[in-house]
């Protein structure tokens, strides 16, 4: 059960802070495609910052000495560094489409192209091959963490909670949820929120009341690269051992598609990445899954295909997107470049 | 705003520029650096990994070739141990090497593998090392079309061209995987562990993780026996279709763990490092494989090495001195009475609590004088009746 729990949080972070980058975007009236672009850049920036950073003296040191509150910085700092370059990437995105006006959906699939050809051949270059690693040990070692940091040993429990939501959890993932609560209440309960949002609904009324459309444009696909980034970095840094490969399994796309499952609305994205995470995880530990500790593994007893559980998240995506799509309301401006003349 | 802008845009694109600019200038000069280095001191015992994986020679030409398997060149385990042999060789005799990926990496096509030995000959090479079985359809239409040039085949045997005549110029070398794979078992069981886990590169199909993981099986089962305890078996070929690391494997074996499994043999590849950084989460452990894994993580208690360096500077060593026609167009076989499959014995890489070196060494001696046979079939993996052994195949 604990397993089940923090793997499906693992698998559910990633996409829900995906998925409220894509919502930053959409509500400000651009629609940002380039989600998955932008995380395979952030995995990849937060990768080689966390890669360069192990070889230097003051992180070494803290590793060998145990001090892992420095480890936690160095993560924290890999974020924000990944959330920076994220940022930076979707200006692309921004300036294609804001600017020039050019057609948003065009704009993103060229940034997903280019994100992954670009990383590798920046990895290829640094690595000499397809998958950028951390210079020195794994992902777990360095950041993750465990009940031994607070004292415990090897063989006492901290107690179901404790077991189940500090022992063997990363930083990363309440960062993100915390971040994801604060931009949530961001996004509706302040100013700046409502102003966003109506640029995706009704901009020409929202420029005759004076606010700025092209400045909020911006901010909601800043916010959005940057969300992006770091869902990246934080994807590849807690299910994919700290490694980049121009690849992040299509998180972005599902990120995208929870985005229109969740109605481009915070609590209801965060229901549903938890849904497609815990399906997630079930794909790819079914057979050593046993919820009430009696020793029987159902799901593998079943005898169903292992195929079967691998296409379970995407299947269910599909029958929710179904029955879901006919209630979704969709910013109406989205994907429309704002034009001042139409006004 | 616009202008502002295009600028930063443009800064940020030189500034790419710029850190890949400097990325390449430093390895080529650490590269210059290091070859220099070994030039002068010309010592036999070298660190494989002090010798640079690309160089560049003076006419253009290399002479050793090596053609990866699927997976990647710094594996830590097959391509690299294959690398290190060629490498080595390469180095001691001031050759010049090269490696060649096939394109498309993991679902490299046997165009592409044909692509990279073409690339390999025409770039000079006397010696094209070939990793892996899978270049098989490849290799055979690159040995007919190049006969002059030597192929060694690692993980290979013997080939025949369409005519059904064998190649001569091919070179198999194959490993008794099984005997590594039982003595891993072997060691893990009489060291206490009882709750194992083999989780294989190939999905089923690679004869030498095949062979790993049979004798792996049996290995435990006699351990089990001598203890007379019953040990619990997780065997499973998911997600290793590719030999590459996934965050699907990763959560599998974090399953695994979770659920009381011990130790985990990473039999393939790039998937060790999922399997290890699963191992590194939930406190679990790691066979390695193929080369002595113990220097990647402290959570790998011992290996199922293979010979592989030493293999193929053996058999590069047979085309230099002129003797290439002794091994090409045979099957060679190397197991415990080539010492080419051992567990490491080093004090750093020696993990195991009880187990001793000692009863390791005779075990081997068993092995090594007969009265021990470790069968190498694998298809009898399911149809054995396990006597101490719960296997669960998943």
């Amino acid at each position: 059960m604990t397993f089940l729990i923090q793997q499906t949080l693992i698998y559910a972070v990633p996409l829900m802070i995906v998925a409220l980058a894509g919502v930053f975007a959409e509500r400000s009236g651009i629609i940002n495609l380039a989600l998955e672009g932008i995380m395979i850049f952030g995995a990849f920036i937060g990768v080689l910052f966390v890669r360069t950073m192990q070889g230097s003296e003051v992180f070494t040191a803290a590793k060998a000495a145990g001090d892992w509150a420095t480890l936690q910085g160095l993560e924290f700092m890999a974020m924000a560094v990944a959330a920076l370059m994220g940022a930076i990437f979707s200006l692309l995105l921004s300036f294609a489409s804001i600017n020039l006006r050019a057609d948003q959906t065009i704009g993103g699939t060229a940034l997903n192209l280019m994100a992954p050809a670009l990383v590798l051949f920046f990895i290829r270059i640094i690595a000499n091959q397809n998958t950028l690693q951390m210079a020195e040990g794994d992902a777990a070692s360095w950041f993750m963490i465990k009940k031994d940091m607070f004292g415990y040993g090897r063989s006492d429990s901290m107690g179901i909670l404790g077991e189940t939501f500090i022992n063997r959890t990363y930083l990363a993932t309440y960062l993100c949820i915390l971040l994801f609560i604060v931009l949530a209440i961001l996004l509706y309960k302040t100013r700046f929120g409502l102003r966003l949002r109506s640029c995706g609904e009704n901009p020409q009324a929202a420029d005759s009341l004076g606010i700025n459309v092209y400045k909020m444009r911006y901010a909601g696909t800043t916010i959005s690269g940057a969300l992006a980034g770091m869902g990246g970095f934080v994807y590849s840094l807690t299910t994919a051992n700290c490694t980049a490969n121009g690849d992040v399994a299509g998180f972005g796309f599902l990120a995208l598609a929870v985005m229109i499952f969740g109605n481009w609305k915070p609590l209801n994205i965060a229901g549903a990445s938890l849904i497609f995470g815990l399906f997630k995880c079930i794909a790819a530990s079914y057979s050593s899954i046993d919820i009430n500790g009696d020793g029987v593994f159902l799901l593998a007893d079943l005898g169903i295909s292992a195929h079967f559980y691998r296409m379970l998240p995407y299947l269910i995506t599909l029958i929710v997107l179904a029955f879901t799509s006919k209630n979704s309301r969709a910013p109406k401006a989205e994907g429309i470049p704002y034009d001042k003349s139409t006004r | 705003m616009k202008k502002i802008l295009a600028l930063l845009l443009a800064s940020m694109m030189v500034l790419g520029l710029a850190a890949c600019g400097g990325e390449s200038t430093d390895t080529t000069d650490q590269n210059e650096t290091t070859t220099e280095g070994t030039e002068t001191t010309e010592t036999t015992a070298v660190d494989p990994d002090s010798i640079p994986d690309t160089m560049t020679s003076e006419d253009g030409k290399y002479e050793v070739a090596f053609v990866t398997d699927v997976g990647q060149l710094k594996d830590k385990s097959f391509n690299q141990g294959t690398f290190d042999g060629v490498k080595l060789y390469a180095n001691a005799n001031g050759l010049s090497y090269k490696y060649y990926q096939p394109a498309n990496s993991s679902e490299a096509t046997d165009d592409d593998r044909y692509d990279a030995m073409k690339a390999a000959v025409d770039g000079g090479a006397k010696v094209v090392v070939c990793a892996g079985y899978l270049q098989e359809a490849a290799l055979k239409r690159a040995a007919a079309e190049f006969p002059d040039v030597p192929f060694i085949f690692i993980d290979g045997y013997p080939l025949q061209d369409d005519s059904g005549n064998t190649l001569t110029n091919v070179a198999g070398i194959a490993f008794q995987e099984e005997q590594a794979g039982y003595l891993a078992g072997y060691a893990a069981v009489k060291d206490g562990f009882t709750k194992l886990g083999f989780s294989g590169g190939g999905g089923g199909t690679n004869d030498a993780c095949c062979r790993f993981g049979y004798g792996y099986v049996q290995g435990a089962n006699a351990a089990a026996a001598e203890k007379d305890v019953t040990v619990d078996m997780n065997y499973s070929w998911q997600y290793g279709a590719t030999f590459q690391a996934s965050t699907d494997l990763q959560t599998m074996i974090s399953g695994w763990y979770s659920n009381g499994t011990e130790i985990v043999f990473a039999c393939g590849g790039s998937m060790f490092q999922s399997i290890v950084a699963a191992a590194s989460a939930n406190d679990g452990y790691v066979i390695g494989v193929d080369v002595d894994q113990s220097g990647e993580s402290d959570y790998v208690i011992t290996s199922a090495m293979k010979g592989l360096s030493d293999a193929v500077q053996w058999a590069v060593g047979h085309v230099y001195d002129g003797t290439f026609d002794t091994i090409g167009g045979t099957a060679t076989s190397l197991g415990v009475k080539d010492h080419a499959v051992a567990l490491p014995t080093d004090a750093d890489s020696w993990r195991f609590e009880t187990f001793t070196v000692e009863e390791y060494e005779a075990l081997y001696q068993q092995m090594l004088d007969g009265t021990l046979v470790v069968d190498n079939d694998f298809s009898k993996l399911e149809t054995t009746e396990w006597t101490n052994v719960n296997l669960n195949v998943i």
